[in-house]
């Protein structure tokens, strides 16, 4: 054992911004390694100056004994770095084989061999314990099946290093699970591993130490036997946020606002439930449940097939999102940047879109009632930005967050759909998405909240509907909340 | 606090900037610089203009057209038939290109719709039907003898302001009105700017996808009648190639190709500075082959400018990582 790879002094500057900041800290041969903070931290930034996408301003990196002052992503291949990034490099139409065989030429040098490739593929496959056939399409394969190829694919040019960035982000509970047992396979091959992750549960699970940057400044290593969650936090966020899932004092009343029965759609689904003044539902479930659909549907985005929806004891039937926004309705979307927000305007632009109907003088638009709207939101939101005109692309991903939820919030709905509300984003910042949700609880709003992290779920909810595979499978109350039971009718293993 | 940005200063005002220097330099060229030479761009141009009002539209909300040139030929021709053959009162025949103009531009978008396309590929097919159809219509013979009330429409000044360039700036203020203080302008830019996010934002996308494509094609179309009554005869011909006039003025006004941006000023400047640099090719006595190279090696500009705008976002975006 001795020390592989060793960052001295690592500065990266961008036009106005330190992105990384004299960072400097070392890994150990053969140890699980894990790197957190919050976004913005530096990660990234870290993980690129290693594989060689980008060159650091100052400072040196060595890899076992050599020492550079920047690499390319040849040269750090070259010495055994290997980095899975988020969006993974896979030739979609190419089968699993040709992805992983790509850039080694093996036996003939013009001419490819088919058997060869397959033949050295199913091998590498094999030591992993992976059973995937080489020669399927990877378009073919899930999420998680691409991630094991990007494995292998490492595997064929003999990393000594791999980093994985935030390896779990896009996966499901199961395909979590089975990225986690190849990570300790990995660790008994000998491969030392970097993995980023702002997920505690996981790098308490997996890692052998834990290092935490922050603002692009190194806080320190901790060798992950020896600490704590609040620990962590407190590093990473740089300072005590107290409970990770505030208390609300509020109680749900009886009065139903929303009530679902038998909503279809073009699954199986099949949805009933009641959502009460002042109460926060919870709907958990597997990743590609129903849930999102479900949230849709509601929303008028998605047609239902059958099923009745009353919104204040009234049948209604909402045939699109005008309409549910006109019944009191508001949805945050799943995925923020694609269906939330509008990344390449200012946030002024975004808060009222959703209202600007509404805050017109006939058909001209009314400025200063806009600009009133926008001020509010930013102000009571407390969206940290230096002026209302920053397009939201340059907001952190809590505080875009804030920009969708401002948006929907000034339609006035009092029924509000929040779809993974603090998917990628930080700790803080998650904290305030929650005292957030307990204000609007407070004026009397309901939420149903879907969300795919069970302890926030748990944390947050008065009720949890549980989901599989497009069903209703149980509601669980808040006092009998258990990890165990809700995951058991997530996979359809218990009925309520 | 908001510095002073040198880049943001030149993006914003891009259009204009050029306009004055190519200006400038043209003013060297003798006769350049007479009230008539203005007065001739302006109304000479003056359809191109109302073409790619239209046209911006449907950039802004993220659509490009290619068969604009042809939905402007049949229009053309299709005036011919009702005014000169049909012998049709102008007002009858210009309320009837109109709605051609509309039908078409309309049918492009509900045929993208239909076959989940998009529209730049469904008008790449298009163009070519329409295309056929005008040399169908026109038999391929250029129509004379359109009556005085509508020529009057290219032709007739008001004191000494051809009508052109009077409709022209009169549709300018009402568009520039449209898209900066309606929001219906709004929800322009938020088709461009990201349309999953403004059909959850409560924006009937599909709704808004017509009425942009019927308001193009209703300028399309007066485009073809202005340009028609001031040739005083139409032709298969007339019309192609003011989309690339238009797409490229509008690319030069700051409009991205991938939408949601621009002012319709600014388009206006980026269609001023084409036509002032293809009367200024034309003054100097440059051969129209040369003229076509040239008016290529601008639209490459202005993709090259559009595609600068967005790298140095991106390099932007990657500093806030």
């Amino acid at each position: 054992m001795g020390v592989i790879l060793k960052l001295d002094h690592i500065t990266k500057l961008y036009p106005g911004v330190r992105a990384l900041n004299d960072v400097s800290f070392s890994i150990e041969e053969g140890e699980v390694h894990a790197i957190m903070g919050e976004n913005g931290a530096g990660k990234s930034t870290m993980i690129k100056s290693i594989g060689g996408a980008i060159s650091p301003t100052s400072g040196t990196i060595t890899i076992g004994d050599k020492t550079f002052s920047s690499l390319t992503p040849a040269t750090s291949a070259e010495n055994g770095i290997g980095v899975i990034y988020q969006e993974f490099n896979l030739v979609p139409s190419l089968s699993v084989a040709e992805n992983v065989c790509l850039g080694n030429k093996l036996g003939h040098k013009f001419f490819k061999s088919k058997s060869q490739m397959n033949e050295e593929t199913t091998k590498i496959l094999k030591s992993l314990g992976l059973d995937i056939d080489p020669e399927t399409m990877v378009s073919a394969l899930s999420t998680g099946q691409q991630q094991m190829v990007e494995i292998a694919k490492s595997m064929i040019k003999n990393v000594k290093v791999l980093i994985m960035d935030e390896p779990t982000a896009s996966l499901s509970k199961g395909e979590t699970e089975n990225l986690l047992e190849m990570v300790e396979t990995l660790k008994q091959k000998g491969i030392t591993i970097l993995y980023i992750s702002h997920r505690l549960e996981e790098v308490f699970r997996i890692s052998d130490r834990i290092t935490i940057l922050r603002d692009g400044t190194y806080i320190g290593t901790r060798y992950t036997k020896d600490t704590t969650r609040k620990d962590l936090i407190k590093m990473m966020v740089g300072r005590d946020i107290g409970d990770e899932y505030p208390k609300r004092d509020t109680k749900p009343s009886d009065e139903v606002v929303l009530e679902v029965r038998n909503l279809c759609g073009q699954g199986d689904e099949n949805v009933s439930f009641q959502l009460h003044r002042g109460e926060v539902l919870g709907v958990a479930g597997l990743v590609g449940a129903g849930r999102s659909e479900m949230a849709k549907m509601i929303f008028g985005y998605l047609k239902k097939d059958s099923g009745e929806i009353y919104i204040h004891g009234k049948k209604t039937d909402v045939k699109s999102t005008k309409e549910a926004i006109q019944n009191g309705i508001g949805l945050v979307p799943e995925d923020r940047k694609r269906e939330g927000i509008f990344l390449e305007y200012p946030i002024e632009w975004n808060i009222p879109i959703m209202s600007i109907h509404k805050l017109c003088n006939g058909i001209f638009l009314d400025n200063k009632r806009i600009k009133d709207t926008v001020d509010h939101y930013i102000d009571s939101l407390s969206i940290a930005t230096p002026n209302p005109q920053q397009l939201v692309r340059n907001l952190s991903g809590g505080n875009q967050q804030k920009v969708a939820v401002a948006k929907t919030l000034g339609t006035n709905a009092d029924i509000l759909i929040m779809d993974e509300p603090t998917r990628g984003i930080d700790v803080g910042a998650k904290q305030e998405i929650y005292n957030l949700i307990n204000s609007l609880v407070a004026q009397g709003k309901s939420i149903l909240m879907i969300s795919s992290e069970m302890e926030e779920i748990m944390g947050m909810s008065d009720r949890i509907m549980v989901f599989y595979e497009g069903e209703v499978t149980g509601f669980v109350d808040a006092k009998d909340f258990d990890q165990n039971r809700i995951m058991s009718l997530a996979s359809g293993i218990q009925e309520a | 606090m908001k510095q002073f940005n040198f880049g943001d200063f030149f993006r914003k005002y891009m259009a204009w900037i050029i306009l004055a220097f190519i200006i400038i330099v043209f003013s060297f060229t003798p006769n350049f610089f007479s009230a008539g030479n203005i007065i001739n761009i302006l109304a000479q141009n003056a359809y191109a203009v109302i073409c790619s009002l239209g046209v911006a539209f449907l950039m802004m909300s993220g659509d490009i057209d290619l068969s604009v040139g042809y939905i402007m030929s049949l229009c053309a021709v299709t005036a011919g038939i009702l005014n000169v053959q049909l012998q049709l009162p102008a007002v009858v025949t210009v309320i009837l290109v109109l709605a051609l103009g509309v039908l078409l531009s309309m049918l492009n978008n509900f045929l993208s719709r239909l076959l989940k396309l998009n529209r730049f590929m469904t008008t790449v097919a298009t163009m070519s039907i329409y295309q056929g159809a005008s040399y169908i219509v026109s038999k391929s013979v250029s129509i004379r003898g359109f009556s005085e009330s509508f020529k009057a429409i290219g032709q007739a000044r008001i004191g000494s302001i051809p009508l052109p360039i009077i409709i022209m700036f009169v549709l300018l203020i009402i568009c520039s009105i449209l898209l900066s203080k309606t929001y219906f302008g709004q929800y322009v830019y938020a088709l461009g700017g990201n349309a999953e996010a403004a059909n959850l934002a409560g924006i009937n996308v599909s709704k808004m996808r017509y009425i942009i494509s019927a308001l193009a094609g209703a300028l399309i179309a007066l485009s073809a009648i202005i340009l028609t009554a001031r040739l005083g005869s139409a032709h298969s011909t007339t019309g192609p190639g003011t989309e690339f006039t238009a797409i490229t003025g509008i690319l030069l006004g700051g409009v991205s190709v991938r939408g949601g941006e621009g002012k319709m000023t600014s388009v206006f400047a980026g269609v001023l500075i084409i036509s002032i640099l293809t009367n200024g090719m034309q003054l100097a006595g440059l051969d129209t082959y040369y003229q076509f190279v040239a008016k290529g090696i601008i639209m490459l500009v202005a993709i090259g400018i559009d595609v600068f705008n967005l790298n140095r976002r991106q390099v932007v975006r990657k500093a806030d990582k």
